[in-house]
């Protein structure tokens, strides 16, 4: 029935991405493979207004009815920016007694050695806002005291009298027992039901305190602003008849529903980059089986990723709000799954200066909208080879297997030079290269990450606890992706483990062999486990194997079903006519000629698939322009990629 | 500039050495067994050019180590010549003088070949879960007491393992898996840097890195330079009383510029002590030189050409320059005084350049005792006091100053040990009152729940002489180390029992300039959070 009703009825998927200064507005029609764009202004005061607007200007344009409307995903920097400017809310944290402070004392190290006016990221929630409480769980997750319910019944009071509009609650040891903060959320709905509340092991159930306060006191401070916004967003999209459930794009690469996302908010931080990530696997998904390095640079920051056999690489953490953009430590904690998004610093707006030494230094400061300075292309990418070697080196990767695929405005113009830098063979520059992340927006996963700190030895721990424990993660991943109300085709179950050998400080997150697991047939579980964990450590470090047990720290689930309906097709300009893709003539400088070169213009609108030409070359589009360098070659794939191949 | 690279060419090529060394740390914490160097960063990295001249160091790695692991390689050098230095071998040694002043760490280092020419060192070090010998008690009255001592060895030669040492240091350290665990993490860190130098110099088409390192020290230098002649010259004096252990010690320093140089010489600080107090030059140097940086070039990535206008002198037998065998292992609570000290005698010339006594050097409580399986176990926890106030700040609470040391997060360290954490939390009122206000320390409270005896030994300083404020600041408070509510002698060891209640006090920071002048805004924030 399903098919044949799509037969006759249009489907249209919208995406919609607020960033810092454009939000940009994406239709897709399933039938036809047409694609509609709009760009707006941000409203920063009301963001959803520009969405209405824009939306609105879209629809009428294609003259498309809202009716047939599939699917609507979103991805904003919004919360992102209310930690930077700390604009959230007032937020409350609960701790156990004895801990209040944890959140401002942090690691106790410095971000920068040798800065004397040094200051630590300010905590989120201040001193006066933080209560302790009687209550104590041990590592083990025995009860040690039981949670002291009238002070706090009385601290939530305090806190509510103080004007808090959200709470966070962090105990010691919660992931490991998590009933007194779950009695405490309760206390304090039914006390203070308007206030809204976050506990660690709802976030992050993770060990090590200060990082799990972090990623939950951030998600109290959003939570309000979550709740509310994306609850009008979903209201103007049904006021505009869109009958679509509204979805939301997370740090992860996937998609989820608006509840999930207003319960825990703090997993929607990357979702813009994440969308560009998620595209650019899809562009490329046809090249080098998938491997590519995903090259976005816009005007004020250049991002890398990893995508390995099409599936972007994924990180557990990551810091928010750093006060030093590329410094280390300067941020706050999130340990939350998020696409491995590496920040390499200089856009194509940064500003580039001399040091005391005399050494050209690019950005972090940005030019902005402001007219760029004269060299700063070059600095910029090398600034940004230095990063991607480290990124593909420590990976142990060889970069002959990957293609270099390039995003946003000024991605284009320095991605064969980029890629010639790293060893890279080939670079993909899909159409519309300049608002590509967008579409990714369309073409993502449903995804539910689940995580759960268990301590267990492989070699003499509990088989049958752990199988319990990820399939308590897998139920509770399968609730969350019923409730998304998507099509889904089938689901992926991805079993993973933070592993270590037994004494080691720091975890190695490794995949696993697929579940469930033999509970009668321990000894081979064992095994299976302690091979897997032991062939990625060797993979990734090159040691010996220290004789020692191995322990998993945490066990990790992720779950991704790819959505019915979300099928994008590429499609390049056939050949034919007889229009001249060359603009005209005009010197360019190239590095590795050492000069101006007589350089070819191309207009890539009227390239056609399987066009072939030579380097130097420039190919023109509207919003980003493709640089290709003397010896190399490129030619239009069927997609409507360019493709470049370089000499090596 | 004799290959004359272009200010582009050498920044890269400096920016991706310093990415080598920072991905190898990473390393380094991903594969240690020690929480010193994967929870506390008690380690570095770091590449050198064939003469034993310091490239680059990991961007987070201590000033303690940055400045006494070029000196390891050149001992190296002078000691075996590079004849005897072959492709394959790893070169180790824990030696106190030689290497960071203390046998604790263990460094590594590798000789690193291109076309059968040596053309780099690098080197790591890393503070070893156990070394032997007595646990880090300040009772030592010989460096022999204090553990095994590797001296300038060989622990791979061509790619062959010396069984015979490896058996030997299994044989001397309480935990022979996770030491040579750790050593193997550092070895593993070395071919790391190997690896990745190579290939950059294949690259960037560079046969030696002699014209590179020349051209980065020449700039360093010259900038470094510069900065020590915009101080006029004079010499500059401080002095500065500490606990010491039986008796309080003094420090003295007098600061020479002249012209584009530095020198410091310690002389008429107190004699070096029958305790492991004891703090090497080739520490002292390292701190001096750190100083130094923070007030005269604090945004310059580090090289050998910026120490080489920087002096140091201590007599010979000074606290400061102890003769062998004096014991070292605590040398931390002698040398992070220096930096303050210097700092003393900078404020009278450059005051806004400087920062107020800092409540450190670094705390720690070391324990070994048994967990509830019988198996053994040692543990150190690091923790921090305030940092002092500057002409323009407060200073920062609970933050790890001269050194970069965290401490451990409490769910771990329960994790580890049969221990149990009744509070960390800030102490409000030891940051020292001034027109800014220095940082505050902490108070951490700690249980025994072990039947088998814990003992505890202690590093804590500033408990009877305050950090020093400046410019009319107020001192800093002082630290304390109680049992059951007692203040005990923190220079001996102490045996814990089940249920008995340590608390460990750290200092605060000294504060800046007159509490009078202190912002009426600033003030009200302080007692509107709690933080006086």
């Amino acid at each position: 029935m399903d098919e044949f009703i799509d037969t006759i009825t249009p489907s249209y998927a919208l995406g919609i991405d607020i960033g810092g200064t454009f939000t940009d507005i994406v239709v897709y029609d399933h039938d036809s493979g047409r694609q509609w764009s709009r760009k707006v202004l941000t409203t920063h005061d009301d963001p959803v207004r520009a969405v209405a607007a824009g939306v609105a200007t879209v629809l009428a344009d294609g003259h498309l009815e809202p009716r047939h409307f599939t699917r609507v995903v979103h991805a904003t920097t919004l919360f992102t920016n209310a930690l930077i400017e700390r604009k959230g809310a007032v937020t409350g944290l609960i701790t156990t007694a004895g801990f209040g402070d944890t959140l401002e004392i942090g690691r106790e190290r410095k971000f920068e050695l040798y800065d004397l006016n040094i200051a630590k990221p300010e905590p989120l929630v201040p001193r006066n806002l933080r209560r302790e409480v009687a209550e104590r769980v041990k590592a083990d997750g025995s009860v040690r005291q039981p949670l002291d319910r009238e002070q706090l019944l009385a601290s939530v009071e305090r806190l509510a009298a103080a004007g808090v509009a959200s709470i966070a609650v962090v105990f010691l040891h919660a992931y490991a027992n998590p009933r007194h903060e779950a009695e405490a959320v309760q206390l304090i709905a039914e006390r203070q039901p308007k206030v809204f509340v976050t506990a660690s092991h709802e976030v992050a159930p993770e060990i090590r305190e200060f990082e799990r306060a972090s990623t939950t006191v951030a998600n109290a401070y959003i939570k309000p602003l979550a709740h509310q916004y994306l609850g009008r967003m979903a209201r103007q999209l049904a006021e505009q008849r869109i009958p679509a459930p509204l979805l939301l794009m997370l740090s992860s690469g996937g998609l989820t529903h608006v509840a999930e996302a207003q319960r825990a908010p703090v997993q929607m931080l990357e979702s813009g980059p994440a969308a560009g990530a998620i595209a650019a696997a899809f562009f490329g998904r046809g090249d080098k089986g998938g491997n590519l390095l995903a090259f976005d640079m816009g005007g004020t920051t250049a991002k890398l990723s990893l995508i390995d056999g099409g599936e972007p690489l994924t990180a557990y953490s990551f810091e928010a709000a750093r006060q030093k953009r590329f410094i280390e430590g300067s941020g706050l904690p999130m340990r939350i799954s998020t696409i491995e998004l590496i920040e390499i610093g200089a856009g194509g707006g940064s500003i580039a200066h001399v040091d005391e030494i005399g050494l050209l230094k690019v950005g972090p400061r940005s030019a902005g909208s402001q007219p760029g300075p004269a060299c700063y292309g070059l600095g910029g990418t090398e600034a940004t080879v230095t990063d991607a070697d480290l990124v593909l080196g420590y990976l142990n990767r060889d970069p002959r297997d990957y293609a270099l695929l390039c995003t946003g405005g000024a991605g284009p113009v320095h991605a064969c030079h980029v890629a010639r830098k790293l060893g890279l063979r080939e670079v993909i520059c899909p159409p519309s290269a300049g608002v590509a992340s967008a579409l990714g927006l369309l073409v993502a996963p449903a995804r539910v990450d689940r995580v759960a700190t268990v301590g267990i030895r492989l070699d003499r721990g509990d088989c049958a606890a752990l199988e319990a424990a990820f399939r308590a993660l897998e139920d509770d991943a399968r609730a969350v992706m019923a409730d998304t109300g998507l099509k889904l085709e089938t689901a992926r179950f991805q079993r993973l483990a933070d592993g270590r050998f037994l004494g080691q400080g720091f975890d190695l997150v490794v995949s696993l062999p697929d579940g469930p697991y033999d509970r009668r047939d321990a000894a081979a579980t064992r095994r299976a486990l302690t091979s897997a964990f032991e062939a990625a450590y060797r993979e990734k470090f090159s040691l010996t194997l220290p004789d020692v047990p191995v322990e998993f720290i945490n066990i990790r689930v992720a779950v991704r079903a790819p959505v019915a309906g979300s099928e994008v097709v590429l499609q390049g300009r056939p050949r034919g006519g007889s229009e001249e893709p060359v603009k005209g003539r005009r010197p360019a400088w190239f590095p590795e000629a050492g000069g101006f070169v007589e350089t070819t213009v191309y207009d890539r609108a009227r390239l056609a698939v399987g066009d072939r030409f030579t380097g130097p070359a420039v190919i023109e589009e509207e919003g980003s322009t493709l640089v290709v360098g003397p010896g190399a070659s490129f030619a239009v794939a069927p997609t409507g990629n360019v493709i470049v191949t370089l000499t090596p | 500039m004799s290959r004359g690279f272009d200010a582009i060419t050498l920044e890269v090529l400096w920016t991706r050495l310093i990415s080598v060394v920072d991905e190898a740390a990473k390393a380094i914490v991903r594969t240690s067994f020690s929480t010193l160097s994967n929870e506390a960063n008690d380690f570095a990295c770091m590449l050198t050019d064939a003469r034993g001249y310091s490239l680059a160091q990991n961007t987070g790695s201590i000033p303690s180590f940055i400045g006494t692991l070029p000196a390891t390689v050149r001992h190296f050098l002078r000691a075996m010549g590079v004849a005897a230095m072959r492709p394959g071998d790893v070169l180790i040694t824990n030696d106190a003088w030689m290497g960071t002043g203390h046998m604790s760490d263990v460094s590594v280092l590798k000789p690193l070949f291109r076309a059968g020419r040596l053309v780099a060192f690098s080197a790591t070090t890393s503070h070893m879960p156990d070394i032997g010998g007595r646990l880090r008690a300040i009772e030592a009255r010989e460096v022999f007491e204090e553990g095994l001592h590797i001296p300038l060895m060989k622990l791979v030669r061509e790619g062959r393992t010396d069984e015979t040492l490896i058996e030997m240091i299994r044989a001397n350290v309480r935990t022979p898996d996770q030491t040579m665990g750790d050593i193997w993490a550092q070895v593993g860190a070395n071919e790391l840097m190997e690896r990745r130098l190579l290939a950059l110099m294949d690259d960037g088409r560079l046969d030696s890195l002699d014209d590179l390192s020349d051209e980065l020290f020449a700039r360093a230098e010259g900038a470094m330079r510069a900065a020590i002649r915009a101080v006029p010259d004079a010499t500059y004096r401080y002095a500065m009383r500490t606990d010491g252990v039986d008796e309080p010690l003094d420090y003295q320093v007098a600061l020479t510029i002249a012209g584009d140089e530095v020198t410091a010489d310690y002389t008429g600080t107190s004699s070096q002590q029958p305790r492991a107090i004891n703090c090497v030059l080739a520490y002292t140097y390292a701190m001096t030189a750190y100083a130094i940086k923070c007030a005269l070039l604090p945004g310059l990535a580090n090289n050998e050409g910026m120490y080489r206008p920087v002096r140091v002198t201590a007599p010979e037998g000074c606290l400061l320059n102890p003769r062998f065998p004096a014991a070292v292992v605590s040398r931390a609570v002698t040398g992070h005084y220096v930096p303050v000290l210097l700092f003393g005698a900078l404020h009278q010339v450059i005051p806004d350049r400087v920062a107020a006594g800092a409540g450190s050097p670094l705390w720690a409580v070391q324990q070994t005792g048994l967990r509830a399986d019988g198996r053994p176990y040692t543990n150190i926890f690091f923790f921090n006091g305030g940092m002092g106030a500057t002409a323009v700040k407060d200073g920062e609470s609970v933050l790890s100053w001269p050194s970069n040391i965290s401490s451990t997060p409490v769910e771990v360290a329960e994790r580890n040990s049969p221990l149990f954490f009744h509070e960390k939390r800030l102490r409000p009122g030891l940051g020292g009152a001034g027109r800014f206000r220095g940082g505050l320390g902490q108070d951490i409270v700690i249980e025994c729940e072990s039947d088998a005896p814990i003992v505890a030994s202690f590093m804590a300083e500033r408990t009877k002489f305050s950090a020093p404020g400046f410019a009319g600041g107020d001192d800093g408070g002082l630290g304390d180390v109680q049992i059951n509510g007692h203040s005990i002698d923190n220079r001996r060891q102490h045996v814990l029992k089940r249920g008995d209640v340590i608390l460990v006090r750290t200092p605060g920071g000294g504060g800046y300039g007159s509490a009078a002048q202190r912002d009426l805004t600033l003030a009200e924030r302080d007692r509107a959070l709690g933080y006086v």
